[in-house]
Parts: structure tokens; sequence; C-alpha cells
């Protein structure tokens, strides 16, 4: 019995050890910790790691991979940085957490790796995001604005031009559908990401702004989606887009559904983020590779055309014991060098300015050139250290708008702008302690 | 079991026994106490509070009442708690009716009847959240099973079944019931297999037809391990998480947000523990109701039936 009972508490005891930190070969001085997203291009994220290795001898890069979902991605990583975990040296960081990381003490004010001569050298919108308090939290790697992608093929053929609002690709669109249809080309109008989650935020953000509307005043810190402007973007959503210029399908898709209603030909207008264009010009991959076009989103007749900010930042964990290491490896992933590789291996857009003018860059994606001033004024979400709870709100009021045809879009507007100012009194309540 | 030595055994006898009863059940007891009813007074205690666990500082905050007259006055925890009790009483009565015709029918003896035991129990065996994705791909509106088997392979007559608030509800049952019907069946197997086969024969010799003697014998004396059932199911019902999780994220138009995944939500994405909490004791509190119903109006049938 008493045999039994040691050797079950021996076996606890490895159990536990072996859970916890002090494994020597989990947290090691020689051991960089890395947690990200299972990347789309794993053959070009290996060679870029392997390269660092190569340069910095001694060192090994551990890859933790992380759901693809942000907001999956956020709460794991959420969950290490709240636990303290030294397991996590480098993360990448979605552009709306950087206030949450800074204000929770999870990410590490980074300023030095930054000075300001080099910080120029970054468009700064994204700098502006990875700011919290006059200090640096984050450098952006990849950097991302909505887009409308379009059937180039099409357009030609009945003699259209990209369409400037949403009124024209509405005209076109139907136009165009009705025609196909008659060769029996069973093709939709509009594909893009409306389902309960973050997506919808970011898609429902560039109808607003493209109507002259706002989620929210930055200054007085006040919702805005009650205001006419921002009623008037969603109900043209829900009258004109959701199952009439796209399928009621849409209400359930995130990024990859409607790439595939895109890129299967079923789609003739696509809004989407900049890695569609390496996607769709792919013939493995697509099935109208050579005949997609891309410009700056519609906007409404009187607005002007905007586009949600998005991309990802590269942090250091507070709780790192490798700090000097981690930032090594972020200068490295962030210089211009190997950016300018994921630009031209990946098709992602990178935070460098310089490299919009780069000849190689540009070969690879022409429509970079273009696109400069797409990321120049991309706007960004809401910046709040409560960020997923506004962002709870916000989608819930926009997928009840536009799925319940019963529902109120004034009413729901309403109850989310409550509870948004609710959010932001315990904001002030916590600041006051 | 006290009571019983009580009766037969010596005064000091008995209290030496009771003694080692206790010794034996304190394991028993400390594990739930620390793993049962510490998470729940916790839970009591940080729901009294406003820590937020991205702003430093809020832990400070003492809320009282406050999250709960919030939470009262929350349209959407109030929308969720219906969503999760009309989840609840549907499926479970869904699932313990089916269950009770699966028992019946692999109680029976035939030919392949193992293999038949076996394969009603795979739905069950399957991770929820396998299973969850697995009808996330049927009721999709592209490439779906279910728009192939109803339209045939005309695209254009195709449903966005998860698009539709009150069909991705439905479809949210569906997959519950599909999953664990086989768990009431098992129970329910368990209880017909106890009733003696004498039974039936003395009333096929009376001459009871088929009805009478499923009225007559099975149901009454399958009736405690159908209430088993019933009550396993029910309080289970109560944590539905996964499925929504993984099929709709309590999406589109808020539909299928059941409170438990109001409650994650906050706590993991958000953050809010004081508020988060709040809705843990609720849902604790509403648990607690159903026990206390259960035990109350079942209870005596359930386990006083000698008596």
């Amino acid at each position: 019995m008493a045999a039994v009972l040691a050797s079950a508490l021996i076996a606890l005891c490895i159990i536990t050890s072996h859970a916890s930190c002090s494994d020597p070969k989990r947290v090691s001085p020689n051991v960089l910790r890395f947690v990200t997203w299972n990347p789309g291009h794993p053959e070009v994220w290996k060679s870029i790691i392997a390269e660092f290795e190569k340069r910095n001898p001694g060192i090994t890069v551990i890859r933790e991979f992380g759901p693809s979902s942000s907001t999956s991605f956020h709460d794991m990583l959420a969950q290490k940085l709240r636990n303290r975990s030294p397991e996590v040296d480098v993360f990448f960081m979605d552009v709306i957490w950087v206030p949450e990381f800074a204000a929770a003490g999870w990410a590490d004010p980074i300023d030095e790796l930054l000075p300001p001569a080099e910080r120029e050298q970054f468009l700064p919108g994204a700098i502006a995001a990875n700011t919290c308090g006059g200090r640096l939290y984050g450098v952006p790697l990849f950097i991302d604005a909505g887009m409308l992608f379009y059937r180039s093929d099409l357009l030609r053929k009945y003699g259209y031009r990209p369409p400037a609002t949403w009124q024209e690709m509405e005209r076109q669109g139907l136009h165009i559908v009705r025609e196909e249809a008659r060769t029996g080309n069973d093709i939709c109008v509009f594909s893009a990401q409306f389902k309960q989650y973050e997506g919808l935020v970011c898609v429902m953000q560039e109808f607003i702004l493209g109507n002259n509307g706002r989620l929210f005043d930055p200054e007085t810190r006040v919702p805005e989606i009650q205001m006419p402007a921002a009623i008037e973007a969603v109900r043209y959503v829900r009258e004109h887009i959701i199952g009439r210029l796209a399928p009621r399908g849409v209400l359930t898709y995130q990024e990859p559904e409607s790439l595939a209603l895109f890129v299967q030909g079923r789609a003739l207008f696509h809004r989407n983020w900049p890695y569609v264009w390496e996607i769709a010009g792919d013939p493995r991959r697509s099935r109208i590779a050579g005949r997609v076009g891309v410009t700056y989103l519609p906007r409404f007749p009187g607005g002007r055309s905007r586009s949600t900010l998005g991309g990802w930042q590269l942090g250091v964990s507070a709780f790192s014991r490798n700090r000097k290491m981690a930032l090594g490896f972020i200068a490295f992933l962030t210089g211009a060098e190997i950016q300018k590789r994921f630009a031209i291996e990946a098709g992602r857009a990178p935070s460098r300015k310089e490299l919009y003018r780069d000849r190689e860059v540009l070969a690879a994606n022409p429509q970079f050139k273009e696109m400069k001033t797409v990321f120049l004024n991309a706007s960004p979400r809401p910046r709040t250290p409560l960020y997923p709870a506004v962002s709870d709100a916000l989608q819930r009021y926009f997928s009840t708008a536009l799925a319940d045809p019963d529902a109120s879009v004034e009413e729901e507007a309403g109850k989310a702008a409550d509870r948004i100012r609710w959010i932001e009194s315990m904001m002030r309540r916590s600041r006051a302690q | 079991m006290t009571a019983a030595t009580k009766k037969t055994g010596a005064r000091g006898h008995a209290s030496e026994e009771v003694r080692f009863a206790a010794l034996l059940l304190a394991p028993c007891l400390l594990v739930a106490l620390l793993f049962a009813f510490y998470p729940i007074l916790y839970s009591l205690y940080l729901s009294l509070g406003g820590t937020i666990l991205s702003l430093p500082g809020s832990e400070r905050i003492f809320m009282g009442a406050e999250n709960f007259i919030e939470l009262f006055h929350d349209t959407v925890a109030r929308a969720a708690l219906a969503h999760t009790l009309i989840f609840v009483i549907v499926s479970t009565a869904l699932e313990v009716m089916l269950g009770l015709g699966i028992a019946l029918v692999i109680n029976r003896s035939f030919r392949g009847r193992g293999v038949l035991r076996a394969a009603v129990l795979v739905p069950w065996a399957i991770p929820t959240v396998v299973a969850s994705q697995m009808w996330r791909f049927i009721f999709n509106d592209n490439y779906g099973l279910l728009n192939y088997v109803v339209f045939g392979a005309d695209p254009s007559s195709f449903q966005a079944w998860l698009a539709d608030p009150a069909m991705s509800f439905v479809a949210i049952i569906i997959a519950d019931v599909w999953k664990t019907s086989s768990f009431a069946a098992l129970i329910m197997l368990a209880g017909l297999q106890m009733i003696p086969d004498e039974l039936y024969e003395s009333a096929l010799i009376d001459g009871a037809g088929a009805w009478q003697r499923f009225k007559s014998i099975t149901l009454p004396l399958v009736r405690s391990s159908l209430l088993i059932a019933l009550l396993f199911r029910t309080l289970d019902a109560f944590r539905v998480f996964d499925l929504v999780f993984v099929m709709t994220q309590g999406g589109p138009a808020d539909a299928t947000n059941v409170l438990q995944f109001y409650g994650y939500r906050k706590i993991f994405a958000e953050g809010f523990l004081g508020y988060g909490s709040a809705i843990s004791v609720l849902v604790f509190f509403v648990s607690c109701a159903v026990c206390v119903f259960y035990i109350r109006a079942l209870g005596m049938k359930m386990f006083g039936a000698d008596e």
C-alpha cells in the first residue's frame, strides 16, 4: 500500500515538474520562443527563420503555433501572458490588441528598437497603431487594409470601369450578373465577410466611414453608431447587399469562405485584405488567375473611400527572460531585407515605406504602387484597452441588423451604444482607482 | 448504512465504524471541497468585484450587487438565458425520447446486435468539437450534404442554413440530439436489461399486445433509468458550449448565443472577470434550481421505490 502511494506521489511530482517552467529545455538563454499563427507560406517562414539561426549561431527559434483566427489566437496568447508565462518571448499582435497589451503590462515597451530616424521609415499609421501613451509596444511587420478585388475580364467585356461608389457597383453588378446568367454563368455580384466575428467590424466600419460616419469618437470617447450616417450605411448593407448582391450565406462567411466564392469564379466583386492578390493570381488555387483587378473600396455618394487598418505586429513579452535576443529577432524580421522577401514570396504588404518604390517588390505586386495611399489612409478601429468587449458589442449589433429581418437597426444600435458606454465607464472607474 | 449498523451493533462498535467511514469519505470530500466548492465560492467573490484583466487597478473596484443589476438589465444575457433554457428543454426531451427508441431496438436479440450496439454509440464517442465541425460542413451553403439531399445537384436553390437565426438554432439542437441520444439510450438500455423476461412471457400468455406490454411492463420498470437519463442530459445540456463555439460563434444575429458561451466571451476573450463571474453564478443557481426541482419532483420515485 505504502509503496503504491509512494510511487503515485513520485509520478505526480514528475508530471508537475514536467509541466512547470523549470524544465531547462523549455526556457533557456539560447532558445527563443515565438508564438505565431500557422503562416500561409510555411516554406518562406522556415527559410527566413533558418537564416536568422544561421546569422546568430547558438540561438534556436521555437515557433509555437496558435489558431489562425485572430480572436482565438488572442484568447490563447492572452491566457499565456496573464499567467506570466516565461515561455513566450516574441509574439504576433493584431493591430487592435496593442492598447490592451500595453495597459495590461503584457507587452514590453521597445522604444529603443526604433530610434526616431528609423521610425520614419515605416508607414505612419502602422507606427501610431503601435504607440500607446507615447511609448512603442510593437513593430509592424505586415500591414493590411480592405480592398475591392474584381473580375477585370467581365468588367472589360461589358465596358465598365471599376466602380467608385457602392451604388455604381450595384448597377454594374446587377447588369453583368443578369447578362451572364443568360449564357449559363451562375455568378453573384459581391462577396465579403459578414459572419458574427471580428471581420464584421472591419467590413462594416468601411461602409460607415465611406458614408462620412464613424464607429467611435476618439476624443470624446463616445460611440457614434447611432448617428444618421452610420445607420444609413448599415441599412444599405442590410437592404441592398445581404441576399441581393451577395448570397445570404455571406452571413456565415469569414475570409476563406468569401475568398473561395471569388476564386471559384462565382463572384464579380470581392472585399478582402491584400493577401488575396497572390492567391487569386495563382492558377493552382484560383480559376480566375490573370482575370483579377484590385481597386479602392467603393464609397457612398458624398463620402470618401476608406479602408479599415489591419496588420500584424511583433511584440516582446514583459515576462520574457530573453529580451535582448527577442529584440534582435524583431529587428531582423522587420528589417527591409526580410520584409522584401515576405512581400515578394508571400505577397504580404510591407510596413516600410521604401519597399513600395522597390522595383522587385512592385514587379511581384504591381497593385502595391497604387495601394500605398490606401495603406497611408487606412483607419484604425476604436483604440481602447477594452477593445475585445467593444468589438463584441459591435459584432452583435451588426450581425443582428443584417441577419434578423425583424430587428430595428436604430434600436440595436442604441443597445450597442449603451453597452460601449458602460464599458467606457468601467475603464474610467479603474483609472480612478 | 450507518442507521443499519446502529440498529444491529453495539454503540462503541458503531462509532468506530462511523469514524472509519468518515475516514474513507474524507479524501472524496476534500477533493469536492477543493475542486467544486472552492471555485464556486471564488466565482461568487469575483462577481462582487470589477476586475478586468487588461486594466491594472480594476481589481480594487468593489461592485457589490452592481454586476448582477447590470446583468439583470443586460438584454443580451436575458436572450442568452432564454436560448439556453429552450435548448435544454427541447434537446433533452428529444434525446430521451429518441434514446428510449434506440434502447428498445438494441435491447431485442437479433443477428448483428453487437455491431449495432457499438454503431449506435459512435456519435457519443466522437469528440464534440469534431462532431460540431462535421455538422457545420453538413449545413454549409455551398457544399453541405443537407443541401444536396434536399435539393439535389442544383446549387441555385441551395439554402444557407446557418445564416438564418432560427434555423441555426435548430441546427445546434439537431447536432446535440444526434450526438447524445445514444448516451441516453445507453442508460435506458441498462434499465431495460434489468426487466426479467418472465414478465413478458406471462404477459404474452395472458394475451397482452405489444403496446400493452410496453405501457404496463416496460415503461414503469424503465422509469427510474429514464429519469436518470433525463437528469444527466438536462444538466449536461446546460453546459452547451462547444457546439456553439465551433458551429456559429453565437451568431447570426446572436441567435445561438447561450449563457456559457456569453460567459466564456466575457471572461476569456474580454477579461471581464467580475461580470463574467456574475454570469457563472447565475448559471450555477439556475442549475441548482433544476437539480432541486428534479430531486423534489422525481427523487422520491427514483430512489424511494422500495419504501
